[in-house]
């Protein structure tokens, strides 16, 4: 399914959450990202909307983290081309499309493990500050009121995370559930566009798994973020996003809304197997 | 322009002018690079068995070679003080595992990288205790090492070869073939394999820690006891020896920290390129040159191929 | 019992971020300063001032430097040495040329001559990273040992090859050379140092030290979070070489008086690195215990045997106290790895709680 057929559905079959208003975010067309003789990524085109829930699914090695990658610019494809906000953006270093407003998490917990929880929160917030080296040398006048400041910013997001018991805590020493909650508080101190989530709830238990799902939610309502998802729990999936694409040896299988998805021959294919 | 001139043109005029000069240059070079790259060699070892990069294989070179000197010194004969050398080699092996590297097991690198500097400190205050700090003579006769020289006519000159150096070059490289025999074809050496790839892994199928880096570092030991015989008979064995470790590490950088042909090509290139520097560019910036080129040559390297040699383009995953 | 934070309460993030939020920690240092200014000049002699305290506070300093380049930001450095030699030079020169500057402006200035050998020396640490960075960065420690040899401009063409300094003065008083005083030496230390190490734990609390730790734990995240790693990483290098070419100035300047190239040669770097491992990486607390303990630790070797009426050959004892250095700091890192620092929290952590175990 092409993504214009997905655009041309009547908005009563889109789920209600979506602004009426379609605005795209971010377009990536016929990609393709190879190392050496692996083709992680082929020819692969999607988009994303401006505040919707987008997963991106596909069994093991499918290539989307390797997407993720590509999108945040720590990998440049060989071939295609990606737009964000309208912008044309090849070959781009990680800080300037941190920049431009996309944040995200990763699939195996990236935590500066000697900072405490809100040191790590507060780095979300390197992009926001500007002071000048002069006056952070004496932690005085505008260091000091912008760190209070941010602070407080990063207080707001701490509360809102429910984690205000491990805030001087350094990470390394927290339980996994805990330390992907304080890499979601790291991503969302940065005020993101579109937050790209890599497997947000691997390896958590059905509870935690609960919590993470309500604060991706809450995520949306409050700030209004867009987020990108790879998700390898097919009922997470199914609830939380608007719209899924399907990966598979690094192409695109399918992509539309979770039902449609759901009914597709290849996607069905892809996850129990059928002989190549 | 003359500066130009002395930078880019005298130097290579030089050694077309005079070539018999040149190979024999390139030959001193080569020596040199052949005992740079079994210093390098000692270090490979034990970085890949166990990701230490120890510091201290300088030092065991001199204290390897100044044990054999202090024993034969004392009247021992000595071949028997080379067998007992290699078990002092093996005793400090057995020990550092014991008392250094067992206790200090999942610390990060470089909490072990300061360890080995500590060893370093242990073993020349142990050194100087026993052996005290005078230079000593190499028994370079008594090992039936050969003497001499032999001089060649090439290209309308000569070039004169020490046969020791000879001797040097081709032990040097039977011991990199023995080393590279045994780590490749033999059950230890796929057992240490296991063991750089991840101290883990290795463990939950049966692999003996304790016991491969009892084995890595005896073989580093051992590396280091012909390094300091091939050295000392260059030379004399002194504690100023240790510097040639520091000559090592731009190898190191040039071959990659894991890999053994890197170790050796490396020194190769830093033998030469070394020498053929200090002879033919040396001058134009005053003498002494030697201590910071080969740095300078493993630095500029780097800018083009960050991961060595001979190391594998490392794709960076998040 | 004695040491408990129960009621004290903050009631701002101001409050919050003090530098020491706890009253204890504040009585603590105010005894440390007041001991540093008033009971040490009152109480001791000038061996001890001299040899023992002025030496222990340049290489606390030198200590803070590498440690915001090693343990705050990640870069092993074994370049200190050299860095600091580039510090002592530049001040000998910048008197030859403007001898009627105070001394202590210029030993300030000469750190600056420091940061930017540091950051040209910093820069292949875009491309390489731990070991091999290490090993790059004796490129540095090399090839400025042989400037300070090879280019006699540097030490004003003097036969001796070593640099010396002649007597400074102001304000009536001499405050480097030959005939000070070094109770006058040791004020103006202690002053410089405290100031800087004080400025040192601002940045680090600010957005800056951040970055840096960022670049530490996980330089791929941090850069996907949005700092430039080239950046911050040369501003660490450049910060570290101020420290550390302040310090060698004013171990030329305030403690040895003169000084040959060799002075500045690896083994200095291996010292300072010491004290930075063994005081506790990421730590400024650490580096003073750590600086303490390193340039204490062989004069209680040299002088113990003389102490229980033994008899032993100087270079004995040399020796015998190169093998228990070694050999202590191997304990040290067995015992506790994160370093004194570490050790000194867990006593307080014990202290917090006592009389009860937990």
């Amino acid at each position: 399914m092409s993504v214009a057929e997905v655009l041309e559905k009547p908005a009563a079959e889109v789920p209600a959450a979506k602004p009426e208003k379609r605005k795209i975010l971010l377009s990536v067309e016929h990609v393709s990202l190879s190392f050496g003789g692996v083709k992680a990524i082929q020819d692969i085109s999607f988009d994303i909307e401006k505040g919707e829930i987008r997963a991106i699914i596909g069994p093991n090695g499918a290539g989307k983290t390797s997407m993720l990658n590509v999108i945040n610019g720590f990998y440049h494809p060989q071939q295609g081309k990606i737009t964000f906000e309208g912008k044309n953006r090849d070959k781009m270093r990680p800080y300037i499309a941190a920049s431009q407003g996309i944040a995200r998490t990763f699939q195996n917990v990236a935590l500066f493990k000697g900072m405490t929880t809100l040191d790590n929160i507060m780095s979300g917030r390197t992009l926001k500050m500007r002071s000048s080296f002069f006056w952070h040398l004496f932690h005085a006048g505008a260091a000091r009121s912008e760190e209070l400041k941010n602070r407080e910013f990063v207080e707001h997001i701490i509360d809102f995370l429910e984690i205000e018991h491990i805030r001087k805590t350094p990470v390394g020493r927290l339980a996994y559930g805990l330390q992907k909650r304080v890499e979601l508080g790291r991503a969302l101190a940065m005020e993101p566009e579109l937050l790209l989530l890599d497997e947000p709830m691997a390896g958590m238990n059905l509870e935690e798994k609960e919590d993470m799902s309500r604060f991706i939610l809450d995520v949306r309502q409050e700030f209004g973020t867009t987020i990108a998802l790879i998700e390898h729990d097919m009922g997470v999936v199914m609830d939380l996003s608007d719209r899924v694409v399907v990966l598979d040896y690094g192409k695109k299988i399918a992509d539309g809304v979770p039902e449609e998805v759901q009914k597709n021959q290849d996607v069905i294919d892809a996850y129990l197997g059928v002989p190549h | 322009m003359e500066i130009l001139y002395n930078i880019f043109i005298d130097p290579f005029v030089q050694m077309v002018v005079l070539p018999d000069f040149f190979l024999q240059v390139i030959w001193e070079g080569f020596v040199a690079g052949v005992l740079y790259a079994l210093i390098a060699l000692g270090f490979v070892l034990i970085f890949k068995a166990s990701g230490v990069f120890n510091f201290a294989q300088g030092i065991m070179v001199v204290f390897a070679a100044l044990s054999l000197v202090g024993l034969t010194e004392a009247g021992v004969p000595v071949y028997v003080s080379l067998a007992l050398c290699i078990g002092i080699m093996f005793l400090l092996a057995y020990g550092v595992e014991r008392l250094v590297l067992k206790p200090l097991v999942n610390q990060p690198d470089i909490i072990l990288f300061m360890a080995t500097i500590g060893l370093t400190f242990f073993l020349i205050g142990l050194g100087e205790t026993i052996f005290g700090g005078e230079p000593k003579t190499m028994v370079t006769e008594e090992l039936g090492l050969p003497t001499g020289s032999t001089a060649f006519d090439v290209a309308g000159g000569i070039v004169i070869l020490q046969h020791l150096d000879i001797a040097a070059a081709t032990i040097a490289l039977m011991m990199v073939a023995l080393l590279g025999f045994f780590f490749s074809k033999t059950r230890i050496g796929r057992a240490l394999r296991a063991v750089a790839d991840s101290h883990k892994a290795a463990l939950s199928v049966g692999i003996s820690l304790e016991q491969i880096w009892v084995i890595v570092w005896f073989a580093a030991g051992i590396v280091a006891l012909v390094t300091g015989i091939m050295w000392g008979a260059r030379s004399d064995v002194s504690f100023a020896l240790q510097i040639i470790a520091f000559k090592a590490l731009p190898v190191l950088i040039l071959g990659g920290f894991t890999s053994i042909p890197g170790a050796i090509v490396g020194g190769l290139i830093i033998g030469i390129g070394e020498k053929i520097g200090e002879i033919y560019w040396g001058p134009l910036l005053g003498s002494g040159i030697e201590s910071w080129l080969a740095y300078l040559i493993a630095l500029v390297f780097l800018l083009f191929r960050p991961q060595g040699l001979f190391g594998e383009k490392i794709i960076e995953r998040v | 019992m004695f040491y408990r934070e129960t009621g004290q309460f903050k009631t701002s993030y101001a409050e919050d971020m003090a530098l020491f939020p706890v009253i204890q920690d504040r009585i603590g240092i105010g005894v440390i300063l007041i001991v540093a200014f008033v009971a040490i000049p009152l109480l001791a002699n000038d061996f001890f001032i001299a040899s023992i305290m002025i030496p222990f506070l340049i290489f606390a300093l030198a200590t803070v430097g590498l440690n915001i380049l090693t343990g705050y930001c990640g870069q092993l450095s074994l370049g200190t040495g050299a860095f600091m030699g580039v510090g002592a030079y530049a001040c000998y020169k910048l008197t030859t040329i403007f001898p009627e500057v105070n001394i202590i402006v210029m030993v300030l200035l000469s750190g600056f001559f420091a940061a930017g050998i540091g950051v040209v020396f910093g820069l292949p640490s875009l491309r390489i990273k731990g070991f091999y960075l290490a090993v790059a960065t004796l490129a540095a420690q090399f090839f400025l040992e042989w400037c300070f040899i090879r280019i006699r401009w540097l030490y004003n063409y003097n036969d001796s090859g070593a640099i010396e300094t002649v007597d400074h003065t102001a304000f009536g008083l001499v405050l480097a050379g030959p005939s000070a005083e070094p109770l006058t030496r040791y004020f103006i230390v202690l002053v410089i140092v405290i100031a800087m190490t004080w400025v040192a734990s601002n940045l680090l609390r600010g957005r800056f030290g951040r970055q840096w730790m960022m670049i530490r734990d996980m330089d791929i995240a941090a850069e996907l979070i949005g700092v430039r790693p080239l950046q911050a990483k040369l501003l660490a290098f450049a910060v570290s070489s101020f420290y550390c070419g302040v310090a060698g100035a004013m171990m030329v300047f305030f403690w040895l008086g003169a000084a040959e190239p060799a002075a500045f040669n690896i083994n200095l770097s291996f010292q300072i690195l010491f004290m930075v491992i063994l005081g506790g990486l990421g730590s400024i607390a650490g580096c003073f215990m750590g600086a303490a303990f390193i340039w204490i630790l062989p004069l209680i070797i040299r002088t113990a045997p003389l102490l229980f009426g033994v008899e032993i050959s100087a270079a004995l004892v040399e020796h015998i106290a190169f093998m228990v250095t070694g050999a202590l700091i191997i304990f040290i890192l067995i015992v506790e790895p994160h370093g004194l620092a570490r050790i000194w929290q867990i006593i307080r952590q014990k202290l917090r709680v006592w009389p009860f175990p937990y």
